[in-house]
């Protein structure tokens, strides 16, 4: 009786003090509250209490000022605490957005590594805070965004032209440089999203002849039309987030869209990468990156060696600097793309999903560098990857010479069905203009011009059966039987064989292609000898008569 | 005389005045328990108290009796049903949406995290409980008549308890539930071992139709987790509660605590720890609803010497046992949490994949022969035991520890016999393979048959027969069989638990795992 009483004193005294010393932890030993005790405004110390962003239209309740205090709406001016830095100026007051629909984490939580997403298998932690501007991508798509080095060419155009002494853009320029001749220019850091006038330059120069003197007349100067140009380009492309539109650049210049879609544009062969940033790291595996589990580390180490982390696939690894591996990490990064109500939807969006106005610039260098550079490589000069056919080189000037423009056209319009090369002419890719232009940059790849064809295109009445011969012979080894390719080209492509005119034909074994294994066939090797003129009509004869496929 | 306004009024506030006191006497009416009489009508006037018989030996109240492990096991359900109801109003059993929520349960909703860890300790701790409850009333022959019907009630109460645990495993829908739970399925589909191996599944497949009867379909969704939340928050709770109403009655109608025959004895040899009246100044007879009770009952012919009020001694004890519990649950679940891993990833199979801990020892067998490790055994196991009560028919024993022939002594032996085969059949087989890795082409069916697990259960049986006829008797073999059992379940769940590492293959610390 003793032994049962006691036994039940000392365990319910025992339960009570834990109950009573996890309540104390709960309601009184929170990080918060002790942050929050150290808080001063200016009215003195402030209440001891949890704070939160609602935003119901965003879905969002964050806790974060709980801790984040003078981030919260009307607490800018609470100090006391390490933690107590007013937010950096920014369009979204985190008073009105909340914090977790640009930053990511988990709003509601209340303890530090729970709300920043340090804990295991957090599906959506925090953009770390070098790559915060990847969560502009929540909402904002950056639009009419070019390649790399025309991004460059009008990022540097807009310093070398000295815009920069009226104008302050992302933080850099305006009257900070009154040596320079400037004064106050309207800030130019968002005329990607607000617009600007497109008459801005005939407005500048009437200014200028009319003034007599000041910055009008010391700063300013026409600008020639190539510049002006860049400088579109580079006005096109402020949207206050810099490090964002560089690496959609750099995401441009790869080929990236040549197999994946962002936004229902680009090819199919591999994910769609519309929300890519919204990955969950528990649903990749790391068995073979090093370093953290986190998902930016994830993707650089599957940039680097896109097979050895994800088995199986056929991603080309990008032969990118370190630098550009990280741009693409941000960028990945970036594509969330969250369904927004209507009141939410930003401008950009708008644009992109009612006008159909595109994300990536139209010229030919941009279209080429988002869609083509993957296979063909940046500079056209083809890629041997590992366990794929080898993608064909475009930029090789034999080949530019005299290949015409139909056949290019049709190439990229319908493809080579069958093969890896897909039709781009489609509602989620190129448009007849775009080929165009890729056409066009395709022919600036060398400097070899086009040369006239003096012949209609069928003219070629050679002896098939002798070019059968021959062409097993002589082209079996690496075109493959009956032409359907092997170590070079398939030849029995339909498409091919319609588009290719026999001039082309005949000057490709004319000549060969320099820098690859197609020599030319007028000049006789170890391995085979010469062909005579004759004797690669007849061949070409025989390839006419594959049309279709058939031997 | 027509009472005035005044006086009215004055009645009226002293009714107001008496409530407390007359509320608690319509609720306890027959006066605080202060002598025995009222004591006794305190435990039969109560819905819940009377259950209990308004006298306990004091025999059942020392601690070595029982150790308190029945009630250990229903305090650990209560505390897991209070703490799931909780779990409740935030649980949604939907598939991407039950680990958001539980999500939410572990890192926003306040104190949370520790409902959570309380209902995951407890469910934990009572399976711990039910097991050595179980080893309990076997090592003090209390299965023996009349309690053989209330030992069929407890391996009953046993397989419920592993069933609301492991329907519970699935609920968070993580990669831990999601693999730990398609285990399950196929050791539930695994007489298709059987039945392929004849040829026949086609036309009779009984592991396919458990399989689906789990599941709902062919793999682990959102029909598997509706069937799992609902056995666990509503059909199992009930069973269990069912079970637990008669076992609990049977305690009663049974006579109480089982106790040696010689327990009065005993007693009177000690010190007495208090001296209450037993008949105090009342002197209305205590045993007035014992008398019309036909049967057994805890007292009828016997002295009331040794027996003392169940209010308040017996209640202090299970109280206290009941705090006990709390406190454990309540200390573990504030310096441990739950697991939680990421999202069921249907693509991404876990390796190891792991079933809940209690089911390591039969994942170790299932290693094997999924049908021998996951159904065969468990089911001779659990047979075994449901005839021990009617096989073991002696009384030598009855009541005190290790009691029957060959006592201690024999239990001793059996744990070092129970201890040593496994470890040496696991360290052969870690070493050398199995029958697979020798002869590759060997039939499943031969597996089957010849196996760790099988081999395991011919050494355990071969060793109860020679005990039985080294002893003479049946309990002997029971004891010796038992121990056995124990021990392996012991060895096995210990090794599936720690060293098994992925692909199941055998390592020293998960420290040596390949790296993810």
């Amino acid at each position: 009786m003793r032994k049962n009483k006691l036994l039940l004193l000392i365990s319910s005294a025992a339960v009570l003090l834990l109950l009573v010393g996890a309540a104390a932890e709960e309601n009184y030993l929170r990080e918060w509250r002790r942050i929050q005790a150290q808080g001063r405004s200016d009215e003195g110390s402030i209440p001891v209490q949890l704070r939160q962003v609602v935003n119901p239209g965003l879905g969002v309740a964050d806790r974060c000022v709980s801790c984040h205090v003078s981030m919260g709406p009307g607490e800018q001016g609470v100090r006391g605490a390490a933690v107590f830095v007013p937010h950096k100026p920014v369009v979204h007051d985190p008073a009105d957005y909340g914090c977790t629909v640009c930053h990511g984490g988990q709003g509601q939580a209340t303890e530090k590594s729970d709300a920043h997403g340090d804990v295991h298998f957090w599906p959506e932690p925090m953009l770390d805070k070098s790559m915060s501007y990847a969560g502009c991508g929540t909402c904002h798509v950056a639009l009419h965004v070019p390649e790399q080095a025309q991004l460059r060419a009008a990022e540097l155009a807009f310093e070398r032209l000295d815009c920069y002494s009226c104008h302050r853009v992302d933080g850099k320029g305006g009257t900070v440089r009154p040596d320079q001749g400037g004064m106050e220019g309207p800030n130019l850091s968002r005329t990607g999203l607000v617009a600007y006038d497109k008459e801005w330059h005939a407005k500048h120069t009437a200014k200028s002849a009319a003034a007599s003197d000041g910055p009008w007349k010391k700063a300013f100067r026409a600008v020639g039309s190539d510049d002006l140009t860049l400088l579109d380009t580079f006005l096109a492309t402020r949207v206050a987030a810099p490090q964002l539109v560089s690496a959609k650049s750099v995401f441009l210049s790869y080929g990236c869209l040549g197999c994946h879609k962002v936004s229902g544009v680009g090819g199919d062969d591999g994910p769609d990468l519309t929300r890519a940033g919204f990955k969950d790291p528990g649903q990749v595996s790391f068995e073979h990156v090093p370093g953290t589990g986190s998902m930016a580390n994830w993707m650089a180490e599957h940039f680097r060696a896109p097979a050895s982390v994800v088995v199986g696939s056929q991603m080309p690894a990008a032969a990118v600097s370190e630098n550009e591996i990280r741009q693409l990490t941000f960028f990945t990064l970036s594509l969330r793309r969250k369904e927004l109500r209507d009141v939410y939807l930003p401008k950009d969006r708008i644009r992109a999903a009612k006008f159909g106005e595109r994300e990536f610039s139209a010229d030919g260098a941009t279209l080429y560098g988002a869609f083509c550079a993957g296979c063909h490589g940046a500079d056209g000069h083809g890629r041997r990857l590992s366990g794929l056919v080898s993608f064909p080189s475009i930029a090789n000037p034999d080949f530019l010479a005299i290949a015409p423009d139909a056949l290019l056209t049709k190439t990229i319009e319908i493809g080579r069905p069958g093969r890896r090369m897909p039709a781009w002419l489609k509602a989620d890719a190129l448009n007849a203009d775009d080929v165009k232009a890729v056409i066009a940059h395709i022919r600036t790849l060398s400097a070899a011009a086009i040369e006239s064809d003096p012949h209609p295109p069928r003219w070629v009445k050679g002896d098939a059966a002798e070019g059968k011969r021959l062409f097993s012979s002589t082209c079996s080894g690496c075109h493959g039987s009956y032409g359907a390719g092997g170590e070079g080209p398939a030849l029995n492509n339909k498409v091919l064989l319609e588009s290719a005119t026999d001039h082309y034909l005949v000057e490709t074994i004319k000549r060969g292609r320099r820098g690859t294994a197609m020599s030319s066939f007028l000049e006789p090797s170890p391995v085979r000898p010469a062909l005579t003129q004759s004797d690669i009509e007849n061949l070409v004869a025989y390839l006419r008569s594959l049309q279709g496929g058939k031997s | 005389m027509t009472p005035t306004t005044k006086d009215a009024l004055r009645e009226f506030s002293d009714n107001l005045k008496a409530v407390p006191r007359r509320v608690m006497e319509t609720a306890f009416r027959t006066g605080p328990p202060t002598t025995d009489r009222t004591r006794s009508t305190f435990v039969f006037g109560n819905v819940f108290l009377h259950l209990h018989a308004v006298r306990t030996h004091r025999w059942s109240l020392k601690w070595t009796t029982t150790m308190g492990l029945g009630i250990m096991s229903v305090s650990a359900f209560l505390i897991a049903l209070v703490t799931g109801v909780m779990l409740m109003f935030y649980y949604k059993p939907y598939p991407e949406a039950a680990y958001e929520s539980i999500k939410d349960i572990h890192f926003v909703v306040p104190t949370g995290r520790l409902i959570r860890n309380l209902h995951r300790w407890s469910a934990n701790l009572m399976v711990v409980a039910v097991i050595l409850h179980m080893a309990r009333a076997f090592y003090t022959a209390a299965y023996r008549k009349p309690r053989e019907y209330n030992w069929l009630m407890g391996i009953g109460l046993l397989v419920v308890t592993l069933g609301l645990s492991f329907t519970g495993y699935l609920l968070p829908w993580d990669q831990l539930a999601y693999w730990a739970i398609t285990i399950g399925a196929n050791i539930a589909q695994s007489p298709r071992e059987i039945t392929d191996a004849l040829g026949i599944t086609d036309y009779f497949d009984p592991g396919g139709f458990q399989r689906l009867l789990l599941l709902g379909s062919d793999m682990v969704g959102a029909e598997a987790l509706i069937r799992f939340y609902l056995l666990h928050v509503m059909i199992l709770p009930l069973a269990l509660a069912a079970l637990m109403g008669v076992h609990f009655w049977r305690i009663r109608k049974d006579g109480g605590m089982v106790r040696p025959a010689d327990a009065d004895d005993q007693l009177f040899r000690q010190p007495r720890e208090e001296a209450l009246p037993i008949f105090t100044e009342a002197p209305a007879k205590t045993y007035h609803l014992a008398a019309i009770v036909r049967g057994r009952t805890s007292n009828v012919g016997r002295g009331p010497e040794n027996t003392v009020p169940s209010m308040p001694h017996l209640f202090y004890a299970e109280l206290g046992v009941l705090m006990v519990t709390l406190l454990v649950c309540l200390a573990l679940s504030l310096v441990s949490d739950a697991p939680l891993k990421e999202l069921a990833n249907p693509s991404v199979p876990e390796n190891p994949a792991k079933a809940p801990w209690y089911f390591l020892g039969l994942q170790e067998m299932v290693a094997f022969s999924a049908f021998m490790g996951g159904i065969g055994i468990p089911s001779i196991v659990l047979i075994g035991l449901a005839l021990i009560p009617y096989l073991d028919r002696e009384t030598e024993g009855t009541g005190r520890w290790f009691g029957g022939p060959g006592g201690w002594p024999l239990v001793r032996l059996s744990i070092v016999l129970g201890l040593a085969a496994p470890i040496l059949i696991e360290s052969f087989v870690i070493r050398f393979g199995w029958l697979r890795e020798w002869f590759p082409s060997v039939p499943q069916l031969v597996i089957t048959m010849l196996n760790p697990g099988t081999l395991l259960t011919a050494v355990y049986a071969f060793f109860s027969m020679w005990c039985i006829r080294r002893y003479g008797s049946t309990r002997a073999g029971a004891l010796a069989l038992f121990t056995c059992f124990l021990c392996g379940f012991l060895v096995l769940t210990i090794v599936g638990t720690y060293f098994r590492g992925p692909n199941w293959v055998f390592y020293w610390s998960p420290s040596e795992w390949p790296k993810h």
